[in-house]
């Protein structure tokens, strides 16, 4: 029995996927994504969220502290009068998580929905994902991935469940080292796995001014999906600068490298050129 | 939308219309008033003199290049009874808001088709073989209106042949004297007696079945090629904008709340689904204009296609607050069980807000009075918890208490006055037939009452049997004193009861099934309740103003809401509360025996308008609805809200004039709303996505 945490469960999550669906949000992620809107996703460790905003500074969850580095022990939560505070990941077995998505099940099946599983990073938590969607089994179940997973995981997870949603963020392996941390080999490698298998697959791109939203990114991404026999559609989601609301809530900075005031281009041409069904969400 | 409507719709946006308002001294009205007094007038009487004289004072005016005709220019309508009069009748009597008859679904249908003249006559073979002087008075009256209304018509018809404006002229030769016989003369036919209701101080007056009455006229019109659907499209979005020239200087708790409710689809006397070109077309044109009125309801049931409520949806999209949506399969058995005939439960529309009534048939005040839920619980905390030994014998004293309550309440309800209405009773079946005006009821004289505070009643109570009884780690005592204090000093207390207690909203049985039997108590008192019109008490979901009126007196409790804090409006879960989401918020609230609550109230649920972006989801929220329905919902209304916006509408006005919200039962325009209103909308649970 594998173990497993997650970071928030969303009830009619309407752009993951057909229907009406749930959406678990597992936590912890490899990528470190320049423009990343859930930076409460990053860390593998529960960790306590602030909501900063509100904070009188009466200094109760200061006076309460025993601890040097934070253990994540919950005393602060107890006593904050307004509520602010709240440890951000929940640990789950896999059964018990499957039980509390499928509380109301027959709404999610009647209405041509299912289960999606997203992160941070879903499949940086192999077993527990494989145990959660056998569990899962047999209501509709979608991952959403950044595809950057060791390959047999990729696989292995792609043939188990009913639609795969995945990131392209860029083509290129300079430009997505430098914005992503990681270059892009082991995640074209497994777009290709993807494209070959027949799986029913979304393409989403987040849209990144100056970054990945240029004309030629686009004819790239389209070029490696056009021969894709599973591949449903391609979403480009355009950068919201309101991505760095989260950061201090969790204790870390946001630091944009990009121009989040420039509204992003969004490019369908390139898809529709291959009879790919494209839009921006 | 054409040109010719593009024109008239910024017209009335931009209030052009008002400048033919007549300055009439508030003088002249007081006179009116006085002379009643002084000649000792009946009240009958006094209704028709003020409503002929209110048309006396009327100008015709014709707009720029309308087809439908008919707007006020006088914006005020006499008292009835001087103050020192109404003070003597309130001594007697229960007086309902105004003592006004309102709120009720006038039969506009048979007079549309068979013309005031043949009502008049009615009333003139019905005056022969009548005896008694209140009969008497009465017909005359309806007589003396009905020639009032064609007087003015008169007067329109000239005014009209003045502008060249020939075909006008023609129709209101025609109509509303004899039965209208085009789409077009019944529309126009339908806007003299509405603005006849109004001129004669009724207010609140529902629109009804229109898709039901009007499609045989549209459909005669179609099929002679007298209109194709662009024409017929285009007068019915003109008959939409009457609506919206005199809405205000109608009375109301707030602009916009009016009650000019229209009711579309649901099923036919037969059983079958009566949804029609007409509905349709009436849902397209309010998604064209985007105006508050009329206020759109549409009528659904297990067999209605997804597609509907798709259309129903795009309305939302734009910002509305309506459709509100009814389930013909709860509604229909409810008030079957609450002693409607079949054939009347099957034709129900909604009052001004959402109580379910019966057109033509109906004189019940759905909106008499409220149990505040919130109220209830905060006595017997007060009083008994500390002697309740366990849960279920603190919900015997709910149940006492709340009985005790409604036995109060319905005291009140004696003895009722409200002034006559020649012109509602012409409108209301049986009236002419059997001499008698509609205050002094008809086929149905029910009462009902709202229900306040359900969620913060339930989510109380969830709190004190988790924390006092379950758990037993709060002592009763300390959640009295927590409550009296409004928290001052308990603030751990306060936050655990706030933010970890259980609350409605979220699938769980543990609360919900508290509020399933606060419903269900709600329901048994009022059981075997009559009033004294013959009639039986209802009870509701809703809650009108009664959200921030009853709060006014109302302690602090125990699911941590502060004193003077708003409870939630209608049905929907309690203010500020974290809930899991729109799924479980219709699960919990279909959990309630709604069939017994027949009294109506939709359930609230507020969706960030970033929601609505594409089709795709559109269609999602569609299915929401329909899925509350298929599980036992009786009535929903969605609201497309984005904070942000409002927040920047309550600081700069001026940008924001056509923003639209719904308040209680209704919409209005946000900036028009008093601040506490607009607090109230802006701290509703928004569903992000």
């Amino acid at each position: 029995m594998a173990k497993g945490l997650i970071f928030e469960i969303e009830e009619f999550a309407v752009h993951d996927g057909p229907g009406i669906r749930k959406t678990v949000f597992l936590k912890g992620c490899p990528l470190r994504c320049n423009w990343c809107h859930n930076p409460e996703g990053l860390s593998f460790e529960k960790e306590i969220m602030v909501s900063r905003g509100s904070c009188t500074n009466c200094g109760r969850c200061i006076d309460v502290c025993k601890e040097k580095e934070c253990s994540v022990c919950g005393e602060c939560l107890k006593v904050c009068p307004l509520h602010l505070r709240k440890i951000c990941g929940t640990e789950y077995e896999a059964k018990d998580l499957a039980k509390e998505l499928l509380k109301g099940k027959e709404i999610l099946e009647k209405n041509n929905g299912g289960i999606t599983i997203s992160g941070g990073e879903p499949l940086a938590q192999p077993d527990f994902l494989v145990e959660l969607i056998n569990e899962l089994k047999p209501i509709h179940v979608a991952i959403e991935t950044s595809g950057y997973a060791p390959e047999e995981v990729f696989k292995k997870v792609v043939d188990s469940v009913d639609l795969v949603l995945m990131d392209i963020k860029h083509t290129d392996p300079t430009v997505h080292k430098q914005f992503i941390g990681h270059d892009n080999e082991l995640i074209l490698k497994n777009l290709k796995y993807l494209c070959n298998s027949g799986k029913k697959f979304y393409i989403r791109i987040p849209l990144i001014p100056g970054v990945n939203d240029t004309r030629e990114n686009m004819e790239r991404t389209a070029e490696l999906l056009k021969d894709a026999k599973g591949l449903e559609r391609v979403e480009l989601l355009p950068y919201h600068k309101t991505a760095g609301a989260k950061y201090s809530m969790v204790g870390r900075e946001y630091k944009p490298i990009f121009d989040v005031e420039k509204i992003p281009n969004a490019f369908l041409e390139p898809f529709q050129k291959y009879n790919i069904r494209s839009e921006v969400l | 939308m054409n040109k010719r409507i593009e024109k008239m719709l910024s017209d009335i946006l931009n209030k052009k219309h008002h400048a033919f308002r007549q300055y009439i001294n508030q003088v002249v009205f007081t006179k009116i008033t006085e002379e009643f007094a002084a000649r000792k007038l009946t009240d009958t009487f006094r209704a028709t003199i003020r409503l002929q004289k209110v048309l006396e004072m009327e100008t015709p005016v014709i707009l720029g290049d309308e087809k439908i005709v008919f707007m006020r220019t006088v914006r005020k309508i006499p008292e009835m009874f001087t103050p020192k009069e109404w003070n003597d009748i309130r001594k007697d009597h229960y007086i309902h808001e105004l003592g006004k008859v309102c709120n009720i679904s006038p039969d506009y249908a048979t007079t549309i088709s068979v013309g005031l003249e043949e009502r008049r006559n009615e009333a003139l073979q019905t005056l022969k073989v009548t005896v008694d002087t209140k009969g008497k008075e009465f017909l005359q009256s309806s007589i003396d209106s009905i020639d009032a209304i064609l007087k003015l018509t008169e007067r329109y018809a000239k005014e009209a042949e003045k502008a060249g404006k020939t075909d006008v002229a023609e129709i209101l030769e025609r109509i509303p004297r004899f039965g209208a016989t085009t789409f077009q003369e019944a529309l126009q036919s339908f806007r003299i007696l509405h603005f006849a209701l109004w001129a004669s101080f009724n207010y609140h007056n529902t629109i009804g079945r229109f898709d039901q009455y009007m499609f045989p006229y549209l459909k005669a019109d179609m099929d002679a090629g007298r209109l194709d659907y662009d024409q017929a499209f285009e007068l019915l979005e003109e008959f939409f904008l009457t609506f919206n020239r005199d809405s205000d200087l109608y009375p109301g708790m707030q602009q916009g709340d009016n009650g000019q409710s229209m009711v579309l689809g649901g099923i036919d006397s037969q059983g079958n689904d009566a949804y029609n070109l007409l509905s349709e077309m009436c849902l397209k044109a309010s998604l064209e204009l985007k105006l508050i009125d009329p206020k759109i309801n549409l009528r659904v049931n297990k067999d209605t296609e997804l597609k509907l409520y798709e259309l129903g949806t795009q309305l939302t999209k734009q910002g509305l607050g309506f459709p509100q949506y009814s389930n013909d399969d709860i509604v229909i058995p409810g008030l079957l069980e609450k002693g409607y005939s079949l054939d009347d439960a099957r034709n129900y529309v909604v009052a001004a807000c959402w109580e379910f009534i019966i057109p033509g048939v109906g004189m019940d005040i759905p909106n008499i009075g409220a149990l505040s839920y919130s109220n209830v619980v905060d006595r017997v905390v007060q009083d008994s918890l500390s002697k309740c030994k366990d849960f279920d014998s603190l919900m015997e004293m709910v149940r006492t208490e709340m009985q005790s309550e409604i036995d109060n309440e319905l005291s009140k309800f004696k003895n009722i006055y409200m002034e006559p209405s020649p012109v509602m009773s012409i409108l209301m079946e049986g009236c002419i037939r059997t001499a008698r005006d509609i205050t002094h009821g008809s086929k149905y004289n029910n009462y009902g009452l709202h229900g306040t505070g359900l969620s913060n009643a339930t989510d109380s109570l969830a709190a004190i049997k988790k924390y006092v009884f379950d758990e037993k780690t709060i002592k009763a005592e300390e959640i009295i004193l927590a409550i009296n204090a409004n928290f001052e000093g308990y603030e751990d207390l306060w936050a655990n009861l706030k933010y970890e207690a259980p609350k409605m909203g979220n699938d769980d049985d543990y609360v919900d099934s508290i509020a399933v039997e606060l419903v269900s108590m709600f329901a048994s008192s009022l059981k075997d309740k009559s009033n004294d019109r013959g009639g039986c008490y209802r009870a509701g979901t809703g809650s009108a103003m009664y959200y921030v009126w009853h709060v006014k007196d109302l302690n602090a409790s125990a699911d941590g809401r502060k004193k003077g804090e708003f409870l939630s409006a209608n049905y929907a879960p309690s203010l500020n509360i974290k809930s899991k989401g729109p799924v479980s918020i219709i699960r919990s609230f279909a959990k309630p025996n709604l069939k017994a609550a027949i009294n109506g109230g939709p359930l609230t649920i507020e969706i960030h308008d970033t929601v609505f972006r594409n089709s795709e989801s559109i269609t999602k929220v569609a299915m929401l609805v329909k899925t509350f329905m298929d599980i036992g919902g009786h009535q929903l209304q969605i609201n497309a809200l984005n904070k942000e916006t409002l927040l920047e509408a309550q600081e700069k006005p001026e940008l924001h004039r056509n923003l639209i919200v719904r308040v209680w039962g209704w919409s209005g325009y946000f900036v028009e709303l008093d601040k506490e209103y607009q607090d109230h909308i802006i701290q509703r649970v928004e569903l992000k996505v």
